[in-house]
């Protein structure tokens, strides 16, 4: 408790507890978040959505809200033919001109004075629609006879300004499609012993960021763009928001305000915000746009809903000898990231555990449902699911015990699987083995199963998940990188001018304290700046548990220049070789006998006024030396992975189908703790939120429309339920990371549905393959009162 | 194909009249310091009546309430607070709130049922805030103080100045509550009190509340069980119900089934009396068919320790 | 448009007046009105503390508060608690025990954790939990913040031994 480090003179930062740098003005209410911020002369917008799931528009009228008074503007799609597609695959327009494919669909947006005139003029609006069949199961949207949702091509203007095809027709309902193999399925298949499949089926959650989503759009005089924004990839967007707008991107400054809550939320650009955009070009004024909760859990994305058909099999000696998985994606109605889990799917299914063969083939396909875009585990979570109930299935059927299963097909350090991931630091097998001692996972397991019959309406349980995941950055982008600009100023602090964003996880805390670690300084000395894109340099974003790993060692590399700059400058002045001088609490020292030569400060400021005038800036760009996959899927994604496993320990009352999760042991290779406070914490949130996908968090969506659109019935954890959580950290010392560390954001959510599954599996010997664990979907499994999951008959 | 001919248009509240919503629905608000004030305006005209205003506020955000021209804030009426006991009749005034009662040493030790559904209301946020009062007027067939008081047959009182004079009449809450959200008061009559019988020192009573969490939930069932055990059988049987029928139940049959009988011998019939007392419908938090085997489950359990005391 | 309602009341320790339309929630006069922003608006509906306050001597959610009713009261914001010393305390300990990463539920937090210090100054694991059940928080997994209310009860714990 009391190593929290308040200056660097003690020795190391490194495994200390560092409370955030923005904590103490978030705990006063003094943070202005994007909701907290007017702008002198800022309009009000709001969004006029579907009020069916699939229909044509047949005319929108808008005479009367444009007459109310305190509107400053009314715009529908008719108002901009120059609108271009958002989202990735460039089939969305903000505002919907031909049809509306689902109920979050946005139609028209008003901006007036104020947000009651606002509100008040879309209920002015009258739209008349032609109804459509309504396409609201995969199953439904695969069959020949099904309603097309993008059946024409989409045609908006090109960069020449001219009509082009931006997204093709889909005859198919098929948004997009991915195929994986490895080896020989069939030379698998003959070499098992035995075989397990099932069909799993993962539900729609939602992020439910405590801060609604929000934007605020502003022009200058010149017509440059600010935006104040909430993305988590403003280096991105600037560069999409300058194509969507036909603008170049240089006149575009994005502006970050601290974010209420990110978990891969803001990765995409939404409708909300190209329509603050267009209002504010409009209006000549600043427009501000922010959700109700109602409209963030209806015009939010979900988490990918998967359908998955999954057949293992293995030797009688516990050897896994293949893998054939299939997915159907519901894609939603527009496609953005969700559409491409299965990119980092695939690695769970090849690579978590040695599986020589394997095939993997998913299609995304549309229909009038909610979308889903990225969020925290990035379609880990469901394809972890699966592999790890058949980790337990296939144990079972050859008669081992599933510690010593996992073993024998964990992966090594050093390993390169068949996709061409290379395992360099890798605690797999120590993190099993860990998690397994400390929670007593094999006695529990036992004795839980020997009790399962007995009078006890209660059962125990306990159940194991592992998860692999990118630790050192994502190659989903042409470049992985992250800029870092390092300022000294003649008082020895530093200005630390990174691209990265903090969104909550603690990243500026964590950079800062991997500089005060190279020059020797006290964190209060470090200021981050991280917020304006005219500002900072470049980056791809905050995503993929990347942050730590590529900013981290980008920020490194900006104060070991600054060091080397200043050492070689007091090298002269002392009359000593620069190797023999180090920075350390906050002066010049002899390397060798610690004795301080000159304060930092003021050795700074001889170089200011010398006639050299040296002034201490620097800068470091970082990219990862390892190569892009091929189009196969071959290849390294990340510079380093990072591996995790979690035992989970259940009572089930079967009266009930209450499942209480009582306890989590998590153990995770991070590599390094670098600020052990901050990652206990990505741990212990990232578990509850693995508790919630698991147990709570179900998004009902009934016919394409969103049922439980609040929190009443859309179930966060409260901290009543959270269980006893006994995390320890496996040290690898990644080679390539920031003092050895790897990215851990996404990992502590990954695998606990999927431990939790294999603890009621272990309390009452029923196999539930179907998220989430609610009691009566419990109940309804106990007592053989549902159908598992079937395969889609169209597929 | 025609299966993919459903509906498609999307259930939502009609639009109100004006596109102003609740902003333009009230033309006059009170907040009378005493009762014969507040009874003075509900004679006058339709009111819409606030309390704690934690029902009321999110209800006209969303448009599924609407407000009477006058909005009438009552928090400020002294007749209407405090709660006390006089001759084995204990009062709850309308404006007690949750954590009123939960605080009071008689509900405490006399009305066990009662705290345990104020306990498990909502949030302290919340408790701090709501009233007993409010919770029954708003008549949610998953009130969760309703079940507890039909248990201790607690009593409405209802006030107005129909003709000009002070009225009171005295309802049971089981006569009181019509349907989902639905009460017998006039509008002219206002929710003074509640009434409940002291139950003598041996009254057992538990209340119980589906859902993982221990509150901040709408019950997908809610039971409450009040008794005199006597050496394995229970004397003055209550039973009610929430969330299972349009209203906050009693069950009479169930009740009758398991009166001066041994527990042990009477529990399948009671629980199969229970079954027909309950109408349970399938919505966004359980199916029909969830809720009759939860009510069978829990009741069972609760039924042995009760009949265990 | 609503009528509008005169009242007057102790916002922060300072006497206030303020015109509001009556069917204004608190959240909005403070929010909008008074430019208060470290009340938060999470959901509108009372399920996520993010709006808590302080009335009379107890948390109340302010979004389902109606303005008018402020009239005659005592309101205390977080901005109300800048000088409070068992506040400071929470606050303090809120940041070293790691209890606050987006902190747009903390505000929130540290009221409820305020009040519940009022009532129960030393309060056990268990019985925070119970006391900020009405708060939701999507990063940090409520665990810090539970041990962070539970230390800075045993430190006034310390002081009142002193």
């Amino acid at each position: 408790m009391n190593d929290t480090a308040k200056t660097g003179s003690n020795g190391s930062l490194i495994g200390k507890r560092i409370p955030k740098k923005d904590a103490p003005e978030k705990a006063s209410g003094k943070t202005r978040y994007i909701h907290d911020i007017d702008l002198p002369g800022q309009l009000h917008a709001k969004i006029l959505r579907s009020s069916q799931v699939h229909a044509k528009i047949k005319s929108i009228d808008t005479s009367a809200a444009k007459a109310l008074p305190g509107v400053h503007a009314v715009i529908t799609a008719a108002d901009l033919p120059w609108q271009r597609p958002i989202g990735v695959a460039k089939d969305h327009l903000p505002l919907k001109h031909d049809k509306v494919r689902s109920p979050r669909d946005e139609i028209a947006a008003v901006a007036a004075d104020t947000e009651a005139i606002a509100e008040a003029a879309l209920k002015l609006i009258k739209v008349d629609y032609e109804p459509l069949p309504a396409v609201v199961t995969a199953e439904e949207a695969m069959s020949p006879d099904a309603p097309r949702l993008h059946g024409d091509d989409l045609i908006a203007p090109g960069p020449d300004g001219k009509p082009h095809v931006v997204h093709q027709a889909s005859h198919d309902n098929v948004a997009m499609v991915f195929q994986y193999g490895q080896g020989e399925v069939a030379t698998g298949k003959a070499a098992s012993d035995a075989i397990v499949e099932d069909v799993f089926k993962l539900h729609y959650v939602t992020h439910c960021c405590m801060g609604v989503s929000g934007v605020i759009a502003e022009f200058d005089a010149s017509e440059n763009l600010i935006l104040y924004s909430n993305t988590q990839v403003p280096f991105l967007h600037k560069r999409e928001f300058a194509e969507l707008l036909g603008m170049d991107p240089g006149r575009i400054r994005i502006v970050q305000p601290p974010i209420g809550g990110g978990f891969g939320s803001k990765l995409d650009i939404y409708p909300f915000e190209p329509i603050a955009i267009y209002l504010a070009k409009i209006t000549r004024r600043p427009v501000k746009l922010v959700f109700t909760r109602e409209e963030e859990f209806i015009a939010s994305p979900t988490r990918q809903p998967v359908l998955m058909k999954m057949r293992s099999g293995c030797t009688r000696d516990g050897v896994l000898t293949f893998r054939e998985v299939e997915t159907i994606h519901d894609n939603g109605a527009y496609t953005s990231w969700g559409a491409t889990t299965p990119f980092v799917m695939m690695q769970t299914i090849s690579s978590l555990y040695r599986v020589p063969h394997c095939d993997y083939r998913t299609r995304a396909i549309y229909s009038n449902n909610p979308y889903a875009g990225s969020f925290r585990g990035y379609g880990n979570l469901q394809a972890t699911f699966a592999v790890e109930a058949h980790m337990d299935r296939l144990a079972e059927a050859i008669g081992m015990d599933p510690l010593e299963f996992r073993l024998k097909n964990a992966q090594d350090p050093g390993e390169v699987t068949p996709q061409g991931m290379h395992f360099k630091s890798c605690g797999f097998k120590d993190c099993l083995s860990v998690a397994a001692e400390r929670s007593e996972y094999q006695e529990k397991r036992r004795a839980n199963e020997a009790r399962r019959n007995d009078g006890n309406p209660v059962k125990r349980g306990v159940g194991m998940a592992s998860m692999l995941h990118v630790g050192g950055g994502a190659k989903i982008y042409p470049s992985d990188g992250c800029g870092t600009i390092l300022k000294m100023d003649d008082f020895g602090r530093v200005t630390l001018l990174t691209g990265a964003s903090e969104i909550g996880q603690g990243s500026e805390t964590v950079l800062a304290q991997l500089v005060c670690e190279e020059l020797g300084l006290p964190l209060t000395s470090v200021n981050v700046v991280n917020n304006d894109t005219d500002v900072t340099p470049w980056d791809v974003g905050v995503h993929a548990s990347r942050t730590t790993f590529i900013a981290g060692n980008s920020a490194i590399g900006a104060a070991r220049k600054a060091k080397d700059k200043i050492l070689t400058a007091a090298a002269a002045k002392f009359d000593q070789p620069a190797e023999a001088l180090d920075t350390r609490d906050q002066c010049i020292v002899e390397k060798s006998s610690g004795k301080k030569l000159v304060e930092l400060a003021k050795f700074i400021r001889s170089l200011h006024f010398s006639d050299k005038a040296e002034l201490v800036m620097t800068s470091y760009y970082y990219e990862p030396p390892s190569k892009h996959q091929d189009k196969q899927f071959r290849g390294d994604v990340s510079a380093a992975y990072a591996w995790a496993t979690q035992v989970a320990e259940v009572e089930v009352d079967t009266r009930t189908g209450i499942v209480k999760l009582v306890k989590i042991t998590g153990a995770h290779d991070v590599g390094r703790v670098l600020n052990r406070l901050g990652i206990e914490g990505q741990i212990e949130g990232g578990i509850v939120m693995g508790q919630g996908y698991a147990l709570t968090e179900d998004l009902i969506v009934e016919n394409g429309v969103i049922r439980n659109p609040n929190f009443r019935d859309y179930k966060l954890v409260t901290a009543p339920e959270i269980p006893e959580m006994d995390v320890v950290f496996v040290e690898t010392m990644d080679g390539e990371g920031p003092q050895g560390a790897k990215g851990v954001g996404e990992a502590p959510a990954i695998c606990v549905a999927a431990a939790v599954a294999n603890a009621i599996y272990n309390a009452t010997g029923v196999r539930i393959t179907a998220l989430p664990f609610t009691p009566e979907n419990v109940y309804r499994a106990l007592h053989s009162n549902s159908q598992p999951p079937t395969w889609v008959a169209a597929a | 194909m025609n299966e993919h001919l459903r509906s498609t248009a999307v259930e939502r509240e009609p639009a109100p009249p004006t596109p102003w919503g609740a902003a333009d629905e009230i033309a006059t608000y009170l907040a009378p310091r005493s009762l014969d004030a507040a009874l003075e305006a509900l004679r006058a005209g339709p009111v819409t009546i606030l309390a704690g205003g934690t029902d009321l506020m999110p209800q006209s955000k969303t448009g599924r309430a609407r407000f009477h021209p006058t909005l009438m804030n009552i928090r400020r009426i002294p007749e209407l607070q405090g709660i006390g006991e006089a001759s084995g009749m204990v009062r709850f005034g309308a404006l007690a709130t949750m954590t009123d009662l939960l605080e009071n040493a008689l509900v405490r030790s006399r009305f066990n049922a009662l705290w345990q559904a104020c306990d498990c209301f909502a949030s302290d946020q919340l408790r701090n805030v709501a009233t007993i009062g409010g919770n029954i007027c708003n008549a949610s067939p998953a009130g969760d103080t309703l079940v507890p008081l039909l248990v201790f047959d607690a009593h409405v009182v209802l006030a107005s100045k129909a003709d000009g004079t002070l009225a009171t009449r005295t309802v049971p809450l089981r006569d009181f509550l019509v349907g989902p959200g639905r009460t017998s008061r006039r509008p002219d009559e206002l929710l003074t009190a509640v009434e409940v019988p002291l139950p003598n020192e041996r009254f057992v009573s538990a209340f119980y509340k589906a859902g993982a969490r221990p509150a901040l939930d709408i019950s997908a069932i809610s039971i409450g069980v009040g008794a005199n055990p006597a050496a394995g059988a229970l004397n003055d049987a209550r039973i009610a119900f929430g969330a299972v029928a349009p209203t906050a139940i009693r069950a009479p049959r169930t009740e009758a089934t398991l009166e001066g009988r041994l527990v042990a011998e009477t529990i399948e019939p009671a629980l199969k009396a229970a079954d027909d007392e309950i109408s349970p419908i399938s919505d966004v938090r359980a199916s029909a068919w969830y809720r009759r085997e939860l009510i069978r489950n829990v009741l069972r359990g609760m039924l042995e320790n009760v009949g265990q005391c | 448009m609503s009528a509008n309602v005169s009242i007057a009341f102790t916002l922060n320790g300072v006497a206030v007046r303020a015109t509001v339309p009556a069917h204004q929630s608190a959240l909005e006069m403070l929010r909008d009105e008074l430019h208060l922003t470290g009340t938060k608006y999470g959901c509108g509906e009372g399920e996520c503390g993010a709006c808590t306050i302080n009335v009379d001597g107890s948390s109340a959610n302010s979004c389902l508060l109606f303005a008018a009713d402020c009239d005659g009261r005592d309101v205390v914001t977080i901005e109300g608690l800048a000088d409070d010393k068992l506040t400071e305390r929470l606050k303090q300990s809120f940041v070293t025990h790691g209890a606050v990463q987006c902190g747009f539920c903390t505000p929130g937090l540290v009221m409820q954790a305020r009040h519940m210090l009022d009532k129960n100054p030393h309060p056990g694991h268990d019985e925070i939990k119970r006391g900020i059940e009405g708060n939701l928080c999507r990063c940090t997994g409520y665990k810090k913040v539970i041990e962070a209310i539970a230390e800075a009860g045993e430190a006034s714990n310390l002081e009142d031994a002193r």
